[in-house]
Order: C-alpha cells, then structure tokens, then sequence
C-alpha cells in the first residue's frame, strides 16, 4: 500500500525555556511527512519509555522544509508528567511523532478582516494561521489578536505575532499587562467592527474562555471557529476517548471526535453547558 | 527476484492458528475498541497483514456513550469510560462493514446488549451478512449501568448468553470474560459448557483516579475499565488459570505491548492474542509483534507456531 503513513522519529533540535514552564521544540522529521495546516497536531511521545504511555497532543506552531528534512516547531506549557519529561529532554534526543492529524481551520482568502483570540497557550495554532494567512497570495488580510494570559510574565508567542499581525491587543487577569481583565471582554468592546460578513474570528484556549466567547457572539453575525482540547489516547479517531458534545439538529445533540472531526469546530455547534 | 522472495516464504514458520474453526493467518488480532471500525488505522497498518480485525463493540441500537472526561493515564496504563458509544448494529452493516470487506482480514464484531433478547438480535442480524467471520460476545464491560459485565459476572447469567448467541448463530462464537470476579476459571468453564467456541480474556479492570486539587474524580463517569502494561501480570495470571480448566481455544488480551508480552501469553497457552491499547501507542504495534514473534520462532528453530503455544514448564 502507497498511502501507509506511520509513526516517524523525530530528533530534537531545540528545547528552550522561553518564558517560565513554557517551551519552544523544534523537532526535525523525515521529509515525507506530510506539510501541516494550521489547526493540525501532532501525538508526541518520548521514544523508548513506558511512561508516560500515551502520546500527548500538541499544536503546530510553525514548520520549515527542504529536501531533506521537515522541521516542525511545537509550543509547549509544563503541566504534568509528560509534558515536565518533555521539558527535560536535549538536543539530539528522539520523539516519537503521530502526524499531522486532526482538521484544521477552514482559510477564508476572501474575507479580510482575520481576528484571532487566543487565551493563554492557544495562541500557537492561531500563531501558525497567522503566518499562513500571511502568506496567502493576496497578503492583504488585516489580522488582529487579542492575546489573554494570566499575567505578563506569562505571555508567550508574541514576537511571532509581531510578524503577522496589524494589530495586538493584551490582556492580563491581574492588569501587569494591557487590559485587566479577559481576553472576551476585551474583544467585546471591539465586536462591533467585525460584524456583518467582512470578518471571521479564530479561537483556542480555556474552555471558560470560549464559553464566554460563545456567549458573545450568540445573537451576532460573524463566523467563528475554535480549536478545543479534550484529553486523546489515540489522536486518529479510534478510541473515542476525546468526545466533544455537538449539537445534531433540532434538540439533539451527540459526541464527536475532538481529535478526528476536530480540534477545530464551528462555536456555534458546541454544546457549552 | 521472485524465487528469491519465495524461498524465503518457505522458510518462514507457520503463523496460522485455528480459533474454534475460524483458521487465522496469524494469531494478531486488535482487541476491541482500540482499532475504531479498521478506516481510522487504515492509512497507518497493512490491514491485510492482521490474523483478526476486531471492530468496536455493537449494539443494537447507536449509544451516545459517557459524558467527558473520558479517559485518564495511570501508571503504565490507562482508564477509559467511553461507556460503549458506537454507531449501532445496522449503520456498521451499511457504512462501516463495506470498507472491511476490501481487505483479507477475518472481521469479527464485539456485541454487546442490555438484555439477553439483545445479545440475540444481533447475532442475529450480523449472522446474515456477508464480511463477518465471528462474533465475539462482550459480557465484561465495567462502563455501562446495564447489561455487559453484568451477565459477565455470574457463571450462570455467562452461560444463558452463550446458550443464547449460539441458537442463533452458525459464526464461531468467542465469548469476552470480565475479570472483575471471583474466580475466572468457573465462569470460563461455564461458558464451554454452554458451547462458546473460544474465550477471550481479560477485558478491563474496574478503576479510578482522583484529581487532588478539585478533590473530584478525573473521570465523569467516577470509574472507569484499566487497560495497558498495569494490568498484564492479571491477564497472564487468569489466561493460565483458564487454558487450565478448558479445553477450547483461550485468546490473550492486556497489556501486550511488544513481542516478549505476548510470547508470554502464547507461552503460557493462549492460542491467540489481541492487542489494544498498544495500537494508540504504536499504530504498527500488531505487526511489530508479529515480526517479533516471528524472529523468536526462527531463533528457536520453531517451524510453526503452535509448537509453541501451551509449552510453559512447571515452576522453578
Ligand atoms: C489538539 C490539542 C492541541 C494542544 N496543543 C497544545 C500546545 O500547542 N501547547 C500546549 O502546551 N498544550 C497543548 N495542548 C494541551 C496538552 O496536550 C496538555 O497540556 C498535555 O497533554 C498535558 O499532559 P501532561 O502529561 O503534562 O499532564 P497530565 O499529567 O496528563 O495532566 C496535568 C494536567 O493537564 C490537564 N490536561 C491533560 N490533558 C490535557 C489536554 N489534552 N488538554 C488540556 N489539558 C490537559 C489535566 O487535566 C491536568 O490538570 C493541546 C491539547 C490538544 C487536545
Ligand atoms: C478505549 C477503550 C475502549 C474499549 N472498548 C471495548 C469494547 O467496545 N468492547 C470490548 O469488548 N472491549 C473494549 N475494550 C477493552 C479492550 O478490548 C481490551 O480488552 C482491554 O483494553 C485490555 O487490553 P489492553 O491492555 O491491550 O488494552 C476497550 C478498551 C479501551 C482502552
Ligand atoms: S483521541 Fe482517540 S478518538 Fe480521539
């Protein structure tokens, strides 16, 4: 079979602390993987250790190719046993790699104005959309981010951000940086200017935030697609472990794969509650 | 080129074992549940390398399954409480079923149901159409309030089930135990005597684990069946038990990792194994094994497989 795909060893080339408990990797691969889109993730594991078991699902931040090599940049926040062994690992270190998988955000050259809202470690895949909106040919996007964090010293991503955007925006929880207050909030104030079919509004982070989000943009006319996590085995669809709860028509609603119909869905077909 | 590829065929050891009559290529089967409906590894394995392909469980009707979160890792394993969410009998048949049918795979489908009525219905309705080689009764799942471990539980209810898929089927029957019991090795003797053509066992372990700073359960469903390295010790531990007290075929599940844990099993007698939480790890984790079962047979001037199998000496 021709279309076998598999899971590749990756060797790590970089493994930076960048900001405290958040880490940069760029991790080198076969060529022939196949090029990620924003949106997607890739299963990480460190190779030949029992534990942790399980991959662990985590975001493309950015890629770069050549003949021989794909190199794949993952941002990283420190939150338990995998990621802390993941932060420990050195350059010349192997990872096992499952990927690229998941769908990612549907690209929309026509509309203009790109708005992103990311909480806290979201801001990676929408830092990838960024970029490749950017290198659409058009390249006349305005691309606006609103960028939330508990506190200054917890904001990551934003020299990326620099590059690709007209315009960010902060917010902090305790006010050491920017607004003081959430993200949502944050944007609320700026909603108006996006309405009416020149705008669409990218979003990952908390799920809190995203409710919020949701909320928001309930009676509004603008489209709206979030990237959720849910805690994945497999990252393919098989195990069904990572349901996420949808709306089905009418009443009804029924669970789907975040890994494999996701990690990005429309807001407005997530039941919140 | 060619004579070259077949002389080394014909050095290769036999693979092939024979379940209650279903004759295997090799004795690597996915376990169910772990492996989707085969689409969603297809772009990963060479399906028609696998000994068995077993879908996720069936019911009669679609389940909607638990409420996130739905897994949690533990130490070397994993807790899952996706409460047997699945597409229902007759969806399988007309979306699922049809892809399987492309490959040279034995495709044998995990049932489960509330009642015994059920377990009926849709052996059943399976037993009719073309693409099934098997049908294996799953008495043992710990994440529904209804049916599964329920009939798995008890000698008696284990034996009605049986009795009950076998009158309506001429597919070789395996029946799926809990090993969430007492003694396994009577409900094992039960379900030979109500004429199950196999046994496969273990299914998962009852477990739990508690988010500390929440001071809440990690799962919704509060418990949630173990599976993974944890539990293979168990599973190996009642394999021995059971090819000890019955005479038809005993498949190995939990735990399998790599090709040593599941010589293990074959060693011990298991006539088969299936592997499960391993293929999240390792989407190629059935084929590794095989290849290493198939170099340890070489190593060990085994010409076929079932030379090897049930060969465990006594104690030291
Ligand atoms: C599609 C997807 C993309 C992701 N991208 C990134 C990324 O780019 N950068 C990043 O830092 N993180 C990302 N995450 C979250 C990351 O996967 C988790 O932080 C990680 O799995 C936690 O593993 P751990 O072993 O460190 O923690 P564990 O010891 O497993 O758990 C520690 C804590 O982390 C929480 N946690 C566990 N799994 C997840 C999960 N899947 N999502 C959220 N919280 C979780 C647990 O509830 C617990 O509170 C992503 C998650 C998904 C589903
Ligand atoms: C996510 C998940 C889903 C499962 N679903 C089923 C199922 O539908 N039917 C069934 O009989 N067993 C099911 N099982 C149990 C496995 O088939 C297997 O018995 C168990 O996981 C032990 O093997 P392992 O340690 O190799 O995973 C499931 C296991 C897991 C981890
Ligand atoms: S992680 Fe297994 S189905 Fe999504």
């Amino acid at each position: 079979m021709s279309d076998v795909m598999s899971m590749v060893v990756g060797e790590i080339v970089l493994n930076r602390e960048l900001v405290p408990r958040h880490f940069l990797m760029r991790v080198k691969l076969p060529a022939s993987l196949a090029i990620p889109l924003p949106g997607q993730f890739v299963m990480v594991r460190i190779r030949g250790r029992i534990e942790p078991l399980l991959g662990r699902p985590l975001s493309i931040y950015a890629f770069e190719r050549d003949k021989t090599a794909l190199v794949i940049e993952l941002l990283y926040r420190t939150m338990g046993k995998g990621t802390f062994a993941l932060s420990r690992l050195k350059p010349g270190e192997d990872l096992e790699i499952l990927g690229p998988l998941g769908h990612g955000f549907d690209i929309f050259p026509e509309i203009k104005k790109i708005v992103l809202l990311a909480g806290g470690i979201g801001v990676v895949p929408l830092s990838f959309l960024a970029s490749h909106y950017r290198k659409l040919p058009t390249n006349d996007h305005r691309i606006i981010a609103y960028l939330g964090a508990k506190s200054a010293d917890h904001i990551v991503g934003m020299d990326r951000l620099k590059e690709t955007c007209t315009e960010i925006k902060i917010s902090t929880d305790d006010g050491s940086s920017g607004y003081r207050g959430f993200v949502t909030e944050l944007l609320a104030e700026d909603i108006e200017s996006y309405l009416h079919g020149d705008s669409v509004i990218y979003a990952c982070g908390p799920r809190a935030m995203m409710k919020r989000l949701a909320e928001l943009l309930k009676d509004q006319d603008i489209s709206c697609q979030v990237s959720v996590e849910e805690r994945m085995a497999c990252g393919v669809g098989a195990c069904l472990g990572c349901a996420i709860h949808v709306k089905a028509g009418g009443d009804k609603t029924q669970y789907r794969c975040a890994c494999q119909d996701g990690p990005v869905f429309d807001i407005r077909d997530i039941v919140w509650n | 080129m060619k004579n070259k590829k077949e002389q080394i065929n014909n050095s290769e050891p036999s693979m092939a074992v024979d379940i209650g009559g279903l004759i295997l290529k090799n004795p690597l089967m996915t376990a169910s549940g772990t492996f989707g409906y085969g689409k969603e590894y297809a772009p990963y394995i060479d399906i028609n390398r696998l000994g068995a392909l077993i879908v996720k469980g069936l019911s009669l009707e679609a389940r909607k399954g638990n409420p996130p979160p739905r897994i949690m890792e533990t130490p070397c394993g994993m807790l899952n409480a996706i409460g047997m969410e699945n597409v229902g009998v007759r969806a399988f048949i007309d979306e699922k079923l049809p892809f399987l049918r492309s490959f040279d795979v034995a495709v044998i489908a995990n049932i489960f149901g509330e009642t015994i009525n059920e377990y009926k219905k849709i052996a059943a309705i399976l037993s009719t159409v073309e693409g099934i080689h098997g049908l294996e009764i799953n008495i043992s799942c710990p994440n529904v309030k209804r049916g599964g471990i329920a009939f798995g539980a008890h000698p008696d209810t284990a034996y009605e089930v049986t009795g009950a898929v076998k009158s309506f089927t001429d597919l070789p029957v395996i029946v799926k135990l809990t090993p969430n019991v007492g003694d396994i090795a009577e409900i094992a003797e039960s379900v030979e005597a109500a004429g199950a053509d196999a046994i496969s066992l273990i299914n998962t372990l009852t477990g739990m684990s508690v988010d500390i700073e929440q001071r809440a359960p990690h799962l919704k469903n509060i418990t949630g069946g173990l599976s993974g390295p944890a539990i293979k010790p168990i599973a190996l531990r009642m394999v021995w038990e059971v090819v000890n007290r019955v005479s038809i075929p005993v498949i190995g599940v939990g735990g399998i990792i790599d090709a040593n844990d599941a010589l293990e099993f074959l060693i011990v007698g298991a006539r088969a194994v299936q592997i499960g939480t391993a293929n999240f790890i390792n989407p190629r984790a059935t084929l590794d094994i095989l290849e290493g079962i198939d170099n340890y047979l070489k190593r060990h001037h085994m010409k076929d497989i079932n030379d090897l199998i049930g060969t465990l000496k006594d104690g030291r």
